[in-house]
């Protein structure tokens, strides 16, 4: 009875499972040490000279890039780049966060992308230079915006560049349906 | 009489631990039942079985009020027929999660449909973990419980990417796409079922956000959450009905965005249909021989006992129950008054030895997956009690 057969354990309840599990046995949940997928990325140079990440697909095999680029001419020329030279880019980059000069750490747009360095570490940092690193990394709030908004893969292609729109064409709603700030904060939406 | 079995109940630090903090009720008692309903495997199944058929029945209806115009009927607000319409035609709309609310299914009495809560449903928490909790901290058997709540959500949330394909095939195809989750800030139950879609949808690959609904921003270009990060599915648990009626605004721009395919809302506009109780005036229409649908109809019932209740209403409010011969018994106030009516033949739900009834809860995700049980009285409002189950 594939329906009904419920759950074996726990862990089929994906991640909320692990964690009900741990409390209901009186342990402290653990923090998850995840290991980084490696991944294979596709990095586009924009007309600005700016780097995003096109494509990203996880893979079995080592860290790897394709970057396409403009050459003298215009022309699009592709390069691939192995795990080797892109760990040395996020190294360089590294050292640059430790001194706090490096892009990555930057408040501010970046959806106009940044230097190809800079683009390699904050994609797969965790991956290139291990856990401890990514995640440090992560717990700085620029690091991970940049890192968020420098991956535009999916939707750079699907909809049209938001970046030049201005956000003040953008509205709120639901302005009374904040319980804290309405006197209607008894009422239920779900059901 | 229905079968319970008493069990240990989980300490309210450790449900406000799991993640539970409505776990008492406005009137101070406990929301979560220290008894489980016992049924057998074959009215698990009868449920399964009964889930499946009544989804069906609801898409038939639902084509049925869209080819003929039937949304005035069904108490649709106008601004919405569109988008309803729109996410009708196309799969990538697809429908996350619904739970049918039903009476009957145990003791041998027969499995009716009382409403499906198709757009907004909670109890999800409750059901998907909760329930399995309660096995656990009793030690009991894991596997002897409806439940692949998390589960079936989890694989219809790679739907939205694999549609009717297997859902092996999610890696392959998805390509970032973002679900932004939004509920009203300051409502905990609606806020942690929310966040546990979140999850859901996390494990299923996807990468998610959470914002509160009245930071979230709007224009015809897409939805953003308040860092300006635009995403591609935005859930919303916030009725389409309200969205309507009380953000027209809102209604406009959300057209345009689907319009203009710059995000898909879930659950899709057309769960609307489904939620409206009018559709089940519309399915008996179509459906009349079937053993899980009650006679429903626009106006009173000829002399016999039913109950009326607005096409959209939640928590059991604005219902009356009226005899054959058209006396009130029992009726609740709410704020769903200006809805249309409907009038439903009046079935028993089952009840235990203290006379106290129950309604199963069952939940779809592309089909039937778990269910759950309310405790209440004969019109199940927002006191009713949960109740786990428990297959003998």
């Amino acid at each position: 009875m594939k329906h009904i057969s419920s759950l074996a354990s726990g862990v089929a309840l994906g991640s909320a499972g692990v964690v009900m599990m741990s409390i209901l046995s009186g342990c402290e949940a653990q923090q998850q040490e995840q290991q980084q997928q490696n991944r294979f990325l596709v990095i586009e140079q924009q007309a600005n000279g700016k780097y995003i990440v096109a494509e990203e697909m996880p893979t079995d095999g080592p860290n790897r890039a394709i970057i396409r680029e403009k050459d003298a001419n215009g022309e699009t020329v592709e390069r691939f780049m192995s795990e080797e030279e892109m760990k040395a880019l996020a190294e360089q980059e590294y050292k640059k966060v430790q001194d706090g000069s490096s892009e990555t750490l930057k408040s501010g747009d970046s959806s106009a992308g940044m230097g190809l360095a800079g683009t390699i570490l904050a994609v797969a940092a965790g991956s290139l230079l291990g856990n401890m690193i990514g995640n440090a990394l992560m717990n700085n709030k620029n690091f991970a915006k940049n890192s968020a908004s420098t991956n535009k893969s999916a939707y750079s292609r699907s909809t049209s560049p938001s970046a030049s729109k201005s956000s003040s064409s953008k509205k709120s709603f639901f302005g009374g349906t904040n319980s804290k700030s309405s006197t209607q904060g008894s009422r239920s939406y779900g059901g | 009489m229905i079968s319970l079995k008493k069990i240990d109940s989980l300490s309210d630090a450790t449900l406000e631990e799991l993640g539970f903090t409505w776990h008492t009720d406005s009137d101070a008692t406990k929301y979560i039942n220290n008894e489980l309903v016992v049924i057998t495997q074959a009215e698990a199944e009868a449920f399964y079985e009964a889930g499946n058929e009544i989804y069906e029945m609801f898409v038939a209806a639902a084509e049925h009020v869209i080819e003929n115009n039937l949304f005035f009927e069904l108490g649709i607000p106008f601004n919405l027929v569109e988008m309803i319409k729109k996410s009708w035609e196309s799969d990538v709309h697809w429908h996350i999660y619904g739970r049918f609310d039903l009476a009957g299914g145990l003791d041998g009495k027969p499995i009716k449909l009382i409403e499906f809560n198709a757009d907004t449903p909670t109890s999800l928490f409750e059901t998907a973990l909760l329930q399995w909790a309660l096995l656990k901290e009793n030690s009991m058997n894991e596997d002897s419980q409806f439940n692949n709540v998390y589960d079936a959500i989890k694989e219809n949330f790679k739907r939205l990417i694999t549609l009717n394909d297997d859902t092996e095939l999610f890696d392959e195809r998805y390509d970032g796409w973002k679900i932004l989750f939004s509920s009203v800030e300051g409502n905990d139950e609606e806020e942690a079922t929310t966040r546990l879609l979140q999850q859901m949808a996390t494990d299923a690959g996807f990468n998610t956000g959470f914002e509160y609904l009245h930071n979230v921003r709007f224009d015809e270009e897409g939805i953003f959450d308040g860092d300006e990060n635009q995403y591609e599915y935005w859930f919303k648990l916030y009725p389409w009905e309200d969205i309507g009626s009380g953000e027209p605004e809102l209604a406009t721009t959300l057209n345009s965005i689907m319009q203009n395919q710059q995000a898909i809302i879930l659950n899709p506009a057309y769960t609307l249909l489904f939620q409206s109780k009018g559709i089940m005036k519309i399915m008996y229409d179509l459906f009349a021989d079937s053993p899980y649908l009650l006679q429903t109809s626009f106006e009173p019932l000829d002399a016999i006992k039913q109950v009326e209740k607005t096409v959209f209403g939640r928590e059991g409010a604005n219902t009356k129950i009226i005899d054959a011969s058209g006396k009130t018994l029992e009726q609740t106030d709410g704020e769903y008054g200006n809805y249309k009516k409907i009038y439903q033949e009046y079935v028993e739900f089952n009840a235990d030895k203290d006379g106290a009834k129950y309604q199963a809860g069952l939940f779809f995700a592309y089909e039937s997956c778990g269910l759950s049980f309310r405790k209440g009285s004969e019109i199940m409002d927002n006191m009713s009690k949960f109740v786990g189950h428990v297959i003998a």
